[in-house]
């Protein structure tokens, strides 16, 4: 089955950055249609606790904005979906967009949750709760996801029928195809995003085998209220861990992993981590080893402040080794800077490396838009055009131009916005608006 | 009986209230106890529906509400959460997607003004949770529909400021198929970016980057510039300012040959603030060479008028008597592209003013240009600068009780954001300009956070920068050298990269890496009623959720005006400053709010008594009608000039004038419920 | 049951067994995870029976590793199998029991 859908923007990726271009070109009243491969919109953030500098709950930012996503009129959303392939020119490209089947029929679909209560077989949610929680083999990726729609991990699945029988709106369909739609778009937005640096990478510190060595995204899922624990839990043993280290730089300006930048959001995550986890086990001790701390944004320096007025121990120095004792209690060999530079071992229970961000996605090979040698998306005017990408008519924003934390991702989608609307413009000449005085004068009396 | 008015008309619809209590992801459910607060107010009458929701803000959340009004028949919706800053609209839009009128949802504020406040007592905070909520759902039993104020906005938008923010939103806003006027205080465009000797992370020649930004502005219909101008006052609202510009005269007219004879022969001498000083100007001058607009411009502060450059100029040119211009606009929304200004140390802060060799990283820029006072050449006093130490943080990152205030008694406790990485490339530049030249670079943190800004960091290492780390309460001190020793200067500092050590360097000149102050625009904040927020910085409604936008509709941010930013950060701010612009005005159209006076005609006698203590202008007025034969008065309302401060409705002497959706009968049910019992609870957990 | 929903339901039985035999691989595999996941249930479930206990007490009393331990009755608490009950004398561990009739979240 194939439609055509003929738009203005194709936004590619469902993240802060691109639902936050979504609406800033629906809301100018362009055609927008959204691309997202996951089955829920809402990207990395969806899974965050509370965000700095305010410490609101993360959900109450997001969740609204994929609620606005699914429900803009001017917005199609397509999620469990990705491009196949992009054709076309400059301002007229025809991209293939395929829906992977989740083997429920979304519009049918209420949300429910029936099948996946009867459904008989657990499995470790890598997507996302980082394999600590579960879903069943048909379920909904998380409580707040949008849309609210089961899907079925195929492979998993032994067909005992159970979910059949639960489902009351007949929703289930195993013969379920890909299905494809062709969208005729003016511009591309890429909010493709990011990854994390691998936790495993860097064999110093245990190479992901010790278990309660962790990264800052599992931390997350021990502070949000929606995480697979409930609680702030380490991954060993369930203990509430009450000596916590934090690793800065834990795969950023680290040369022997590849990664010469700084990830921009390590050190103010692990400020807030360090102060939810301090209001959350109030015995518990935090030190949070650092090269620099770059508290640079709106806010942040206070914040910063505020961590160290609560107790939290900055200890400037670079962590050489991790390994642990006969309880799985992580040892680290640390070089204490501002110490004479001693070299100590100190035990704590629970290690986090502050893991930085590395590009999600090369769009080179499908959309033609080349990388920099840090493997995000280039930009041929970074100062003044900062999501235009070597292409025209195809525009970048969010982490997929270089780390960045929420604020900025934000502030660069309505840049994005702003950048391709008046692309849209151009090309559409001038359809929606004729200027009413086109004289120009610059006036100086 | 109740007042009557055009809602009585027909029969009022029997309240069916809908209650949610939104637990906020534990921000309110960790004190407030949620299920209880809404298993109570499920008892009151008229509710036929009450939950609790862990995010009543997500889709699952907003769902809830809409089924509950399509299949539960729930007509009136109040919902306990957080600020209704934050998501009024999101529940606003989720009540209107189920087909009933918007205004028919009432939001209680249960995390700013319980939870957050009262954390310490979750008993008392549910029991005032509960109080608050009863007040909403009394409240509900009398809400009316509404529609709100539609008006005419003006597809025209000013930006002020004509630095690079300013001038790439209004880029941004006229290439979307707006008008654009662009006002910059200043005779020339392009503010601080101008200053730069370059730009990171590409190492460009800043004026260059600037100039094809410049041409593209000029190159665009829809924007007309105004320079030397700035706002002298402000009326209206979102869709609809007037506003009121004054114009400097520039005293001089296009370009003329012998400019540098008419500039010669006048006797006054100025600091030349495009070097900060670093050289002088007369006043009659250009900020610097390719400037926009190109003419010279009289410095009338300093003009004596003593009439030498019009001599020598082609007559008509120059002229000294030339008065200042006011104009209007009427634009629909406002751009505060007002920038920042380079921190200022104190006298003798780092040896400030005590020592001519102490200078501001703004002023290295200007040392550094090609085409700056030293012609480029890395010169002070009129010698090669041998050994320079740059002293990171100075003006940024203060700590009361450790840095001393400044005048007003502020200190700057935020981070400038850009001066790490500025440091790190003018010290390469300096090692390129003089390769035997000693750098110290001087810091508490390094901050190259942003895209290629590490490469500097690590460029300056190889080129043998030498760092040494202090800490905030450990401020370096700058002295003068003994008369025999062959440096100017000594710069202490206790290094925390070698052992806690008090290090003495002998140096030529010392760089303060100045952070940035928001530019005083005290009259701007007066006349727009705009915050700033303690970092006396624009303040945005919320750096997520509304992160250009200013408390005051139609008024956003762009740049520096609302933090330390560098040249990409301002101009992705003057972008998503300039999609707002454009998704508020693009449809010619606004909507406000309809909380407005209303007048119900059959009570109003034209007593005048609204009107004599309305305080705002043209909202109310006294009308003579003519209706079967009788001629009388009557107040009546313009909505769009009336901000439903109510005052009318306390002075009205028969009841005849009350605000939509804040009525009288609807705070008095409020008042009575929110002192009302709580209903008992059975079987409570 | 009326006999259409009789026969819908014959077709369905038809239909998985048709999908089973297909996907014959996978399926062994996803069986095999759920044989060993209802014995490692099974295990849990009967040394959880009497007092709340933790995770380590839990891994002592069915010989398996803790982290495994801590897995089954995050995904048992989930699903409303298994509800936590308190925190031992130390405040190092929460306790958990199985809920005396499941309830769904």
């Amino acid at each position: 089955m194939t439609n055509t859908l003929k738009i203005d923007a194709l936004v590619v990726g469902g993240g802060i950055a691109g639902m936050q271009a979504s609406l800033d070109l629906a809301d100018q009243g362009y055609q927008v249609a959204l691309v997202e491969k996951n089955p829920s919109v809402g990207g990395m953030m969806a899974g965050l606790s509370k965000v700095f500098p305010t410490l609101d709950c993360c959900s109450c930012i997001t969740t609204p904005k994929m609620s606005a996503v699914a429900h803009h009129a001017n917005i199609s959303l397509m999620t469990y979906s990705e491009v196949q392939s992009v054709m076309g020119n400059e301002g007229d490209y025809q991209v293939r967009v395929m829906k992977k089947p989740r083997y429920v029929i979304e519009d049918e679909c209420s949300g429910c949750r029936s099948c996946e209560m009867v459904c008989p077989l657990d499995l470790p949610d890598y997507d996302n709760e980082y394999g600590r929680g579960a879903h069943r083999v048909i379920y909904v990726p998380f409580s707040t996801a949008v849309p609210q729609k089961a899907l079925i991990d195929i492979d998993n699945c032994i067909y005992c029928g159970k979910c059949l029988k639960a489902c009351t709106t007949n929703a289930i369909d195993f013969a379920q195809q890909p299905e494809y739609v062709n969208i005729e778009t003016t511009s591309i937005v890429l909010a493709t995003g990011y990854k994390t640096t691998p936790y495993d990478a860097k064999k110093e510190y245990g190479g992901g085998r010790l278990r309660n060595v962790v990264h800052g995204m599992m931390v997350e899922r021990l502070l949000a209220p929606t995480g697979a624990y409930g609680r702030q839990l380490r991954p060993s043993d369930g203990r509430q861990p009450d000596n916590i280290a934090y690793v800065q730089c834990a795969g950023s300006r680290d040369l022997t992993l590849g990664v010469d930048y700084c990830s921009r959001v390590c050190c103010m995550y692990a400020i807030k981590q360090a102060m939810l986890l301090a209001g959350a086990l109030p015995m518990a001790d935090i030190t949070i080893y650092y090269m620099d701390i770059r508290a640079f944004g709106k806010g942040y320096e206070q914040f910063y402040e505020n961590a160290k007025a609560m107790g939290i121990q900055f200890v400037k120095g670079k962590v050489a080794r991790i390994t642990e004792d006969e309880n799985q209690n992580p040892i680290l060999r640390v070089e204490l800077i501002d110490q004479n530079s001693r070299v100590v071992e100190r035990k704590h229970d629970l290690a986090v490396l502050s893991v930085g961000m590395l590009p999600g996605f090369d769009p080179n090979s499908m959309y033609g838009v080349p990388v920099d040698k840090d493997g995000f998306i280039k930009a041929p005017n970074p100062n003044i055009s900062p999501t235009l990408t070597m292409r025209e008519g195809i525009f970048a924003t969010g982490t997929a131009t270089g780390p960045m934390d929420i604020v900025d991702s934000i502030i660069t989608a309505g840049a994005v916005a702003a950048e391709a609307a008046a692309y849209i413009q151009s090309h559409n000449g001038h359809r929606q608006l004729v200027a009413e005085q086109t004289e120009r004068s610059v006036t100086h009396a | 009986m109740p007042e009557k008015d055009e809602s009585q008309a027909k029969p009022r619809e029997e309240p069916r209230i809908g209650v949610y209590v939104c637990n906020c992801g534990g921000n309110i459910g960790n004190v407030v106890a949620c299920d209880n607060v809404a298993r109570v107010l499920g008892k009151l009458p008229n509710v036929v529906t009450s939950h609790s929701h862990m995010f009543m803000c997500s889709d699952p959340g907003q769902n809830l509400i809409i089924d509950d009004i399509k299949e539960k028949g729930v007509n009136r919706v109040v919902i306990g959460a957080c600020s209704l800053f934050l998501h009024e609209q999101t529940f606003r839009s989720a009540v209107e997607r189920a087909g009933l009128n918007p205004y028919l949802y009432y939001h209680v504020g249960l995390r700013e003004q319980v939870s957050w406040v009262h954390h310490d007592n979750p008993k008392e905070a549910t029991d005032k949770a509960t109080r608050m909520m009863m007040g909403g759902i009394a409240k509900a039993r009398y809400m009316r529909p509404l529609e709100p104020v539609r008006l005419d906005a003006g597809k025209h938008a000013l930006v002020i400021g004509g630095g690079v923010a300013g001038l790439r939103s209004a880029l941004d806003i006229a290439r979307r198929g707006l008008q654009v006027t662009l006002i910059e205080k200043s005779h020339y465009l392009g503010g601080h970016m101008a200053q730069w000797e370059r730009v990171f992370p590409t190492h460009q020649k800043a004026r260059v980057l600037l100039k094809e930004l410049i041409e593209r502005v000029l190159a665009e219909p829809n924007i007309t510039i105004h320079t030397g101008a700035q706002v002298v006052r402000t009326q209206g609202y979102v869709g609809n300012f007037q506003i009121k510009i004054r114009q400097e005269p520039r005293g001089v007219h296009g370009a003329f040959p012998n400019e540098q004879e008419a500039v010669a022969v006048c006797p006054i001498k100025q600091r030349r603030e495009f070097d900060y000083g670093l050289s002088t100007r007369k006043a009659i001058y250009r900020a610097y060479n390719g400037c926009v607009p190109e003419s010279l411009v009289i410095d009338w502060e300093n003009c004596t008028k003593c009439g030498e450059c019009v001599k020598v100029a082609p007559e008509g040119m120059i002229n000294l008597n030339e008065e200042a211009r006011e104009f209007d606009l009427k634009v629909g929304a406002v751009v505060l592209a007002t920038g920042f200004k380079p921190y200022e140390p104190l006298y003798g802060e780092m040896g400030w003013k005590e020592f001519p060799e102490v200078i501001t990283l703004a002023q290295l820029h200007r040392l550094l240009d090609d085409e700056g006072p030293s012609d480029g050449k890395f010169y002070w006093n009129g010698h090669p600068v041998r050994d320079v130490a740059i002293i990171h943080c100075v003006g940024s990152r203060q700590i009361e009780g450790v840095h001393r205030p400044q005048p007003d008694g502020n200190v700057n406790n935020y981070c400038s954001r850009v001066c790490c990485t500025a440091s790190m490339s003018m010290a390469a530049l300096i090692r390129q300009k003089a390769p035997d030249a000693k750098v110290y670079d001087i810091y508490e943190d390094i901050r190259t956070y942003g895209r290629g800004h590490e490469d500097y960091y690590r460029n300056a290492g190889k080129e043998q920068v030498t760092f040494l780390r202090y800490f905030a309460e450990e401020i370096p001190e700058v002295m003068r050298a003994d008369e025999s020793a062959d440096r100017p200067l000594l710069v202490k500092v206790k290094d925390h990269l070698t052992w806690g050590e008090t290090i003495e360097l002998p140096v030529d000149l010392v760089v303060l890496a100045t952070g940035m102050m928001p530019n005083p625009v005290d009259d701007l904040i007066g006349m727009f009623k705009v915050s700033p927020g303690n970092d006396r910085f624009l303040l945005e409604v919320h750096p997520k959720l509304r992160p250009v936008e200013t408390a005051v509709n139609g008024i956003v941010l762009a740049g520096t005006a609302q933090g330390p930013m560098n040249i990409q950060e301002s101009c992705a701010a003057a972008g998503a400053a300039a999609s707002k612009v454009a998704a508020l005005l693009i449809q010619g159209e606004v909507e406000l709010e309809p909380f407005v006076a209303v007048v119900d005609p059959e009570r109003c006698n034209g007593s005048g008594k609204c009107i004599e203590h309305c305080p705002q202008e043209e909202a109310l007025t006294l009308e003579t009608f003519t209706e079967n034969g009788r001629t009388f008065q009557r107040a009546v309302v313009t909505p769009a000039n009336c901000n439903g401060c109510g005052v009318c409705a306390g002075v009205c002497p028969n009841r005849a004038i009350d605000v939509a959706g804040w009525r009288l009968d609807e705070f008095e049910a409020m008042v009575e419920a929110i002192t009302d019992e709580i209903p008992a609870m059975e079987g409570a957990i | 049951m009326t006999i259409t929903d009789k026969e819908a339901a014959q077709k369905r039985t038809a239909m998985l067994a048709d999908l089973r035999k297909e996907r014959r691989e996978k399926v062994e595999h996803a069986q095999s995870l759920l044989k060993g996941q209802q014995a490692v249930r099974k295990t849990l479930s009967r040394v959880m029976q009497g007092e709340p206990r933790s995770i380590p007490e839990i891994a002592a009393a069915t010989n398996l590793p803790p982290h495994e331990v801590l897995w089954h009755i995050t995904a048992m608490k989930k699903y409303g199998e298994v509800v936590e009950d308190g925190m031992d004398e130390d405040f190092a561990f929460y306790l958990y029991r199985l809920a005396k009739e499941p309830i769904h979240e």
